[in-house]
């Protein structure tokens, strides 16, 4: 792990990355102390609509009197919670289907695979909409309709490696041994896929929180006055260009917190195994 | 690749893009092809041409300039006046209505309009079911209009009803002989007039899509005649973007747009000198709709409360920039019927807690307040209004739901919202289109009845109402109901907005009436 | 013959899974709790003339009598009639469908023509400046929200500028239909100001959507000619002494193209995805607008004819990547 880490720090852009999430991390969880008006977030005042930027409204303010700065920091903590729960829940589901579809070679095993690759066939926010606009947004129903449109990803990579594992010698040394399956699984097969999984849950970080945004920006997202980002952007649309600061600031969050998962990722990636560059850019 | 020939293939992309960029500006230009064409970039998009179908403010651009009527609502305040009729009689009982028609008004294909188009006009509107035709079922029975000659009209209503004429302008007037040729499967041609016209109107439809709009020529031989100058081809086109419109007016792609508008925007265009903002007093109220039959709503104190949680002057002032006024009752300020005395309620958070502390039932759950998506407006005010009610302790979820999705809900009062958020236009210029729709008993769950209020003196005194014909005595019930109503606060009203109508600087002879909005285009013409 | 071996394997594989996609959408849709044959009756219609309208039409029967009947509907090439515009939804989303081709196509134009160069760069300049840029506007073109993109675009060309349209595939009527890409179209017809009006309503839809499928393909162009630099041929042949711009360009290079074939079928995924996206905020009259369009309005027969559709579309198009890769590429054993 440590070697792992050292290898990590040495790759500019990763260590660029992971600064960017530290600091996107931080920024949410020190909200109330680092933001400048935190009761703006959810009081409004109309007579202080779309101001730019100044000393007293360090991002300007938006269409109903708050403080732009402020609510793109809660901003984060949403983002955030709504990333982790949703690629965390995939993880869940995916990883052990995708164990047991690959080790066994049940019928039931393929079909889940199949059934994998219906959510694959189509784009994902496609369905994620669908989903979110069914049950109404909120952001239980965001992150209820990412991780189940996100799962087989995982299941398919990891379902990918097991098969491949499965005819290693070294497995089917172990088999012939007669060491009991569930042990092979956890102490041989697990860790080799485990550097696959990781990089695929940066990426996969960076992914969900575009499309939570872009759910966001349909208005499907959490529903006002929270502070989501990609409905901020929507909402400041009717006003430019006049207040161009408006559309500016969720917008540039969005990408520092995408891109230093992506930067993470692609560092992962690099370290862990080479040799998964080439693999699927997603 | 050679480094050269890419070098040149990323040039000459780069030179196409700017050339087509120049060639833009220019190409837009040449499309308007003349001073006298219109092009109207409208909210909503035009799905169909038929005007049996659509009875909405949003497409309204193809009733009034493709088709006539017997009557029409004209100038502002709106005064019905003869149109295909040149004149009409009423029964003493109020059930019989005849009308005289005009001769020699003829359909743009040159057959002369009779009575028996409108008697299959009135069927149709009937038996489709659509648009306007549950207003009329309430009155008239199919069957019961009769052609007693070519030109001249007879409806026989199943009770009297002081709406009735108000509503005639509805039936617009189609070639039945041009559609019954296009019936397929008895649909009464349904499926060729939701692409194509058979009007007498001022202007003839030559193209039509409805992913784009309608463009329509003039007719010269309409029977109202024309002026020295006038406008030989209109376009109405469904632009949903604000932005695209607002732009597009400024540089000239457009000729008008529609006028609910942002303040700013509204500025912006005034300070282009490519546009210019007409104004005109208007009768559309915004308001909230609260569902009186769930708790706790069903108090009345809880409600008055709630009618003091709204930062009235915070929205019409400074979201919307002063380009309203404050309408403290369901009738606009302008219109007869409304007692000008009425102060209603304002924006009191002491007091509304006070009331809630009062009141016998508590409030102990979030409430839901729907807005309309797409409707920026009424989204902020469901914002502004969630952020009052949490000043006097009340919890609220804020809910964008679709017009269409919400007037079905409003249909059970099991499934409508607490509180809905949305305007009524007028569709007719009489009290009757908002209190008596809005309060009356029977028509609860309607698409502009979401209160679900029953009172039985207001009920009463509507009915009377809706039977007199004589207006002073109408108005004296309509200010009575008001007052009970306003006392009663089924709901809480926000503004009533004038007209604001962005067009181009040269255009002249706009005429304003709050039914039509303006998009009447007979009269108008470039200086 | 290998090929029609693979061609029916896919197939066999297709059905099922369309299957099972239809069944899934299918039950999503008629979850959703708002009812549009309230719309159809009209804004003043009562109870008793919406539920009489639904007997009409079919709706208040099982779901699973409605899935089946689906089915049996599919198979005649039938997806429905939407309930909105009263049309047959496959009528639709054929009007649309050229929009969205034509959108992605120029976006995939942009991303290869601009992507595969920048590719060899990167890798033949290997850790130079200019490669350490290219890769971080690559991950950067990946973090970028594509509607925030699009927003700004619009601001800055649109808006502040002035020198592109805001939205929209054209401004007025457009040319007369013959392949349903208007850029086309207008030259057939030989309307200059048709053409360029369409080419300017395309440019900022195509850049946009092509931002992460550029990103894309630069970054497997690199690794896919890092990859093939690094084999056992090209090291001799550069040991041989041929000129090394001769490998670069001859084999490199063919391989590299290869592996974009490859990717192209990825690549449709993303720009059909980013398309639904942006041709919301573009405004593009394609399949993505309808399809949201449709969820909105609750339009049943719209929302499952989408997502056939495009899962058709995307399924068909893996099929024939993978197909045009087992001819260029006998040797790789994808199964």
């Amino acid at each position: 792990m440590a070697h792992v880490l050292l290898r990590l720090a040495r790759d500019r852009s990763a260590l660029l990355g992971l600064i960017l999430v530290v600091l996107v991390v931080l920024a949410a969880v020190l909200a109330p102390v680092i933001s400048t008006h935190p009761e703006a977030v959810w009081d409004m005042n109309p007579a202080n609509r779309l101001k730019p930027p100044s000393g007293e409204w360090l991002l300007g303010t938006d269409r109903m009197g708050a403080d732009i700065y402020s609510r793109v920091i809660y901003g984060a903590r949403i983002t955030l919670l709504i990333a982790f729960v949703a690629v965390g829940t995939s993880l869940l589901i995916g990883v052990p289907i995708g164990l047991w579809a690959g080790w066994n070679d049940f019928w039931i095993g393929e079909a889940l695979m199949r059934i994998s690759d219906v959510f694959l066939a189509v784009p994902q926010i496609v369905l994620a909409i669908a989903i979110a606009q069914t049950l109404g947004p909120s952001i239980e129903n965001v992150i209820l309709a990412l991780s189940v449109t996100y799962w087989p990803w995982f299941a398919r990579l990891v379902y990918a490696e097991v098969r491949v594992l499965k005819n290693e010698t070294f497995i089917e040394a172990a088999i012939a041994l007669g060491v009991p399956q569930w042990r092979i699984v956890m102490q041989h097969v697990l860790p080799n896929v485990a550097s696959p999984i990781i990089v695929r849950t940066s990426i996969g970080m960076g992914f969900t929180i575009l499309t939570a945004a872009s759910l966001g920006f349909l208005g499907l997202g959490a529903p006002p006055p929270a502070p989501e980002w990609g409905r901020m952007i929507s909402e400041s649309r009717e006003f430019l260009p006049e207040a161009w600061w408006y559309a500016l600031a969720p917008g540039l969050a969005i990408f520092a917190v995408v891109m230093g998962f992506n930067l993470l990722g692609d560092g992962l990636r690099d370290v862990l195994d080479p040799r998964l560059r080439r693999a699927h850019d997603r | 690749m050679r480094q050269k020939h890419r070098r040149a293939l990323l040039a000459s992309i780069a030179a196409l893009g700017l050339a087509s960029g120049i060639g833009l500006c220019k190409s837009d230009a040449v499309a308007q092809s003349g001073p006298s064409r219109f092009v109207f970039a409208n909210e909503s998009d035009y799905d169909t041409v038929d005007p049996h179908v659509a009875f909405d403010v949003g497409r309204v651009a193809v009733r009034l300039n493709v088709y006539d009527g017997l009557m029409r609502w004209q100038k502002n305040p709106a005064v019905l006046e003869p149109w295909v009729a040149e004149s009409h009689t009423i029964s003493s009982d109020g059930l019989t209505y005849t009308f005289k028609m005009r001769k020699g008004v003829k359909f743009h294909d040159g057959k002369e309009v009779n009575a028996s188009d409108v008697v299959y006009s009135i069927e149709r509107i009937l038996a489709l079911g659509k648009g306007a035709a549950s207003l009329f079922k309430s009155m008239i029975a199919s069957g019961s209009a009769k052609a007693v000659d070519d030109y001249t009209l007879e409806f026989k209503l199943t009770r009297p009803s002081a709406i009735f004429l108000a509503i005639v302008p509805e039936i617009h007037i189609v070639n039945s002989a041009l559609v019954k040729k296009n019936e397929v499967n008895n649909d009464w041609g349904g499926a060729w007039l939701s692409k194509n016209s058979a009007g007498s109107g001022a202007y003839r439809i030559t193209q039509f899509d409805p992913a784009i709009g309608f463009v329509a020529a003039r007719n010269p031989d309409h029977f109202k005649g024309w002026g020295p100058k006038f406008l030989d081809e209109i376009e109405f086109r469904g632009v949903k973007d604000t932005n695209t419109r607002v732009l597009g007016l400024i540089k000239g792609d457009f000729n008008g747009i529609g006028g609910y508008l942002q303040t700013d925007q509204l500025k912006r265009l005034e300070a282009s000198g490519n546009a210019k903002v007409l104004d005109a007093e208007s009768m559309r109220v915004m308001m909230m709709q609260f569902n009186t039959t769930r708790t706790p709503l069903n108090d009345p104190d809880v409600r008055r409360a709630l009618n003091q949680a709204f930062d009235y002057d915070g929205f019409n002032k400074n979201i919307l920039g002063g380009l309203v006024e404050r309408n403290p009752t369901p009738l606009p300020n302008t219109i007869w019927g409304n007692p000008k005395d009425v102060k209603g309620y304002s924006y009191d958070v002491e007091g509304a807690k006070a009331l809630l502390a009062k009141a016998a039932v508590k409030i102990d759950r979030p409430l839901e307040i729907h807005f309309l998506t797409g409707f920026a407006q009424s989204e902020q005010a469901a914002q502004l209004y969630q952020n009052g009610l949490s000043k006097i302790g009340v919890q609220s979820r804020v809910i964008g739901t679709p017009w269409p999705t919400i007037v079905e809900r409003f249909g059970k009062p099991e499934t409508t919202p607490d509180i809905s958020v949305y305007w009524i236009s007028t569709y007719y210029a009489d009290p009757h289109n908002w209190i008596g729709e809005m309060f009356h008993s029977s028509n609860a769950g309607t698409f502009k009845n979401a209160h679900h209020y029953k009172n039985p003196k207001v009920d009463e005194l509507l009915d009377k109402a809706v039977q007199s014909t004589d207006q002073a005595t109408r108005a004296k019930l309509y200010e009575e109901a008001v007052r009970i109503v306003v006392a009663d606060a089924p709901g809480l009203w926000i503004y009533n907005t004038k007209w604001y109508g962005p067009y181009s600087k040269k255009l002249q002879g706009v005429v304003f009436c709050p039914i039509g909005n303006a998009q009447e285009m007979r009269t108008a013409y470039y200086e | 013959m290998r090929i029609l071996a693979l061609i029916a394997k896919r197939l066999l594989w297709f059905v099922p899974t369309a299957a099972g996609l239809i069944a899934v959408v299918f039950f999503i849709s008629r979850v959703i709790p708002s009812d549009p044959v309230a719309l159809l009756a009209g804004e003043t219609a009562s109870r008793e003339s919406i539920e009489a309208l639904r007997t009409k039409l079919g709706l208040d029967r099982p779901l699973l009598v409605q899935l089946f009947d689906y089915y049996r509907q599919l198979l005649q090439g039938d997806l429905g009639t939407s309930l909105f515009t009263t049309r047959p939804v496959s009528e639709d989303l054929l009007a649309r469908l050229p929009a969205t081709i034509e959108l992605t196509l120029a976006a995939m134009l942009i991303a290869v023509v601009v992507g595969v160069p920048l590719g060899v760069i990167s890798a033949t300049r290997r850790n130079s400046p200019l490669d350490h840029v290219l890769r971080i506007l690559t991950v950067g073109g990946l973090a970028i929200a594509s509607f925030w993109l699009a927003l700004i675009l619009q601001l800055t060309f649109a808006m502040k500028l002035g020198i592109l349209p805001l939205q929209g595939r054209i401004t007025g009527f457009p040319p007369p239909a013959v392949t349903g890409f208007m850029t086309i179209d207008a030259l057939l017809a030989g309307r200059w100001d048709r053409f360029t009006s369409a080419l300017a309503h395309l440019t900022l839809p195509a850049v946009t959507l092509a931002v992460p499928a550029l990103a894309t393909v630069v970054r497997f162009t690199r690794a896919g000619v890092l990859d093939t630099l690094g084999k056992s041929f090209v090291v001799y042949q550069d040991a041989i002494g041929i000129p090394h711009s001769l490998i670069v360009w001859k084999y490199v290079l063919r391989n590299a193209l290869t592996s974009t074939v490859t990717q192209i079928g990825l690549l449709f995924g993303i720009l059909l995805a980013g398309a639904v996206v942006i041709e919301t905020v573009f405004q593009w009259p394609g399949i993505g607008t309808y399809a949201f369009e449709a969820i909105l309005q609750s339009d049943y027969a719209g929302v499952m004819g989408f997502t056939v559709y495009a899962g058709g579309i995307f399924m068909l198009a893996n099929l024939l990547v993978d197909i045009a890769h087992g001819i260029i590429d006998p040797r790789g054993g994808r199964t």
